[in-house]
């Protein structure tokens, strides 16, 4: 087999089509991460509630045999949460920090809990109760070359999330409400002085940040797989952080970044056919976030400094 | 000659007793964290059809019930106890390391290799270079998120983060691969020699002198921040960064040997793990104990002394859930949800607030 051959088998279609399903749990979790720090709280807990949100949605589609119900019940359970958070830090003044790693102790904790206690398994519950989402088919899109097969034949949840984004841009840019969510994370005394009420753009921006979080755990048991299993979140909630970190909390470059990881995870399933060991594989999306920082911060430096020289 | 020494014994015998009802309340506020973490654990025991009271019991009875639980739960607090001393570096330098877990890996790593790859010498020098070896381990480990912050100003929350998980795979690829072996089902390295192992005390219990190095270091820490120069000049960087940029301070080289001490300390916890407990590498040896090390940190409020005690309970916690488990069916994970709820409250003011206002005369 030449390198070229293996290189198209490895960088086809299909690897586009799965990065961007790869990509739809990050991205709901990198818009909850954005929410939250616009309103100038860090939820370093994205981790925590999309566990939480994983498993609930899977509880919600046992209980009621609906997938949709499931994410229902999932985004309940995560608002729920954040409202704990939001709670426990706004009015008790609790650092934002530990209880972010707080809610993921206590996700992983408490979802492990429930499941030898809910259904009586440990590790991992799968079961033909569980209704899953159903892939969305486009009529005309389908049947384009290409981008037919990338676009086409995804979950609904995958083009949502995508709408999602444009969605907060134009909420977070184009809006009073979103004028008012980013002066309070941007300089809460000057909101509070202009008469914004700080307190509940605050709540508003952890409990919309926890909605999502829900929303990509959901999409984490109840697309594709079917199953809940123990710490199934693997990390993805800390690439999300890592992703509002890397895109400075506009949607858009936040998306990019979501992208980046989900092509990455999907390009490091596929190394593991040509037989890369799959601890390597499960190791490169972390990798990759650490080069990510550190070019757009040497980028971030480089430009300032080239501000300053053409300045004089 | 005596009159400045004596003014000062009177001044710090007066800092005492300031202190007092502040520590007094400050366990006041413990005691109720723990009423309130207990409580909702018990609701959430009760719900799932079983008797809380019961589940305490063995719970308390598996921790400190017994001789034997006592020196197991001592034990098991070593590694808990290194690792809250490297949150204290990392926090009282203000250094947020959220990569302990990684350290602890690298350096346990590090301590299996030395443990198992060098055969004949004499074990006190054995023992030693293992140690030291997964210290640097661990500050190597820890020097990238560092180095990203103080070179071209990466938070780093994030990165610390993520080495967590690259030390999680990477000394799993190493040990299904490069040092594989064949002595073991689980995936592992090879044993290490008798003469890396660490001498045990207590016949039936894995106690040994981890145990007595983690004391020792407690100590030691407790000494370099609050005794010396250097330790002072990390704890007030660490109090105000920009007051101490203004006094000329060296903010960014105390940001580096904070984080640099912090993770050579969770290899030395990694370490005390693999040459007293497991005598080899394997992976998910480490069941949060870097996570637990920053709670313990934070119940210690940074001081190394206080580190002891907070780790002692999350020992007993950890080595109850198991008799709980075997005695009550009520499952282990339970201890994670009441870790959690402590988390929650172990920052918020609330109790505090209420006991302050309750209290005037002692605030």
């Amino acid at each position: 087999m030449g390198l070229a051959e293996s290189l198209a088998r490895l960088i086809n279609v299909a690897l586009f089509g799965s990065s961007l399903r790869m990509t739809t749990p990050v991205l709901y979790a990198t818009l909850g991460g954005i929410f939250s720090a616009e309103s100038g709280v860090l939820n370093v807990g994205l981790e925590g509630l999309m566990l939480v949100g994983a498993f609930f949605g899977i509880v919600g589609s046992v209980t009621f045999g609906s997938a949709w119900a499931g994410l229902l019940v999932a985004v309940l359970a995560c608002v729920l949460l954040s409202l704990v958070f939001a709670f426990v830090h706004l009015e008790w003044g609790a650092d934002e920090m530990i209880v972010g790693l707080a809610l993921n102790v206590l996700g992983q904790g408490l979802t492990t809990y429930l499941l030898l206690v809910m259904f009586n398994v440990a590790g991992y519950y799968s079961s033909d109760d569980i209704v899953g989402f159903e892939l969305v088919r486009i009529p005309i899109v389908q049947d384009l070359p290409l981008v037919g097969e990338i676009l086409s034949g995804q979950f609904a949840l995958v083009y949502l999330a995508f709408v999602s984004v444009a969605v907060s841009y134009v909420f977070l840019y184009r809006t009073p409400w979103g004028f008012w969510l980013r002066s309070v994370g941007e300089s809460p005394e000057a909101a509070e002085a202009v008469g914004i009420n700080m307190r509940l753009m605050k709540y508003a921006g952890v409990l919309v940040g926890g909605a999502f979080c829900g929303v990509g755990g959901a999409f984490l048991s109840l697309a594709h797989l079917n199953l809940f299993s123990e710490g199934m979140t693997a990390g993805r909630g800390f690439l999300a952080l890592a992703a509002v970190n890397f895109g400075e909390r506009k949607p858009l470059k936040c998306m990019v970044a979501a992208l980046i990881f989900g092509f990455t995870d999907a390009l490091a399933i596929r190394l593991q056919r040509f037989g890369l060991p799959s601890q390597v594989v499960l190791m490169l999306p972390y990798i990759a976030t650490v080069v990510i920082l550190t070019l757009s911060a040497i980028q971030r430096i480089a430009a300032r400094r080239a501000r300053l020289a053409t300045k004089g | 000659m005596n009159g400045p020494r004596e003014v000062e014994a009177s001044a710090q015998k007066s800092q005492v007793a300031q202190m007092l009802p502040g520590l007094v309340m400050q366990l006041l506020n413990y005691a109720l964290i723990l009423l309130l973490a207990l409580g909702i654990g018990a609701l959430i025991i009760a719900s799932s059809g079983r008797d809380p009271v019961a589940a305490y019991q063995a719970l308390f009875h598996g921790a400190f019930g017994s001789r034997m639980a006592v020196a197991n739960t001592l034990d098991r607090s070593s590694v808990m106890i290194l690792a809250g001393l490297s949150a204290v570096f990392a926090f009282s330098t203000s250094v947020r390391n959220l990569g302990i877990e990684g350290q602890l890996y690298a350096g346990a790593f590090l301590a299996a290799w030395i443990g198992f790859g060098i055969e004949g010498l004499p074990a006190p020098l054995h023992i030693a270079l293992a140690f030291v070896m997964s210290a640097v381990a661990g500050a190597a480990w820890s020097l990238v998120p560092i180095l990203l912050r103080t070179r071209w100003g990466v938070d780093e929350i994030v990165p610390s983060l993520m080495f967590n998980y690259i030390a999680i795979h990477f000394t799993a690829y190493l040990v299904a691969f490069p040092f594989k072996s064949d002595t073991t089902i689980l995936p592992g390295t090879d044993p290490i020699y008798a003469t890396a192992k660490l001498p045990r005390f207590v016949r039936g219990s894995p106690l040994n002198a981890g145990f007595l190095l983690a004391l020792v270091l407690v100590f030691v820490v407790y000494w370099f921040l609050f005794r010396t120069k250097q330790g002072y000049e990390l704890r007030m960087v660490g109090m105000n960064p920009a007051f101490a940029a203004y006094a000329g301070l060296p903010v960014k080289r105390s940001a580096l040997m904070g984080m640099l001490l912090s993770g050579a300390m969770a290899g030395v916890g990694g370490a005390s793990l693999i040459l007293g407990f497991f005598g080899r590498f394997i992976t998910q040896f480490s069941q949060g104990y870097g996570w637990d090390g920053i709670v313990i940190s934070l119940l210690a409020k940074n001081n190394p002394i206080a580190v002891i005690p907070a780790a002692l309970f999350y020992a007993g916690l950890a080595n109850g859930s198991l008799e709980m488990q075997s005695a009550t069916q009520v499952p282990i994970t339970l201890v994670s949800t009441i870790k959690g709820v402590i988390m929650f409250l172990v920052t918020a003011q609330f109790f505090l607030r209420y006991l302050r206002h309750r209290y005037p005369q002692w605030a």
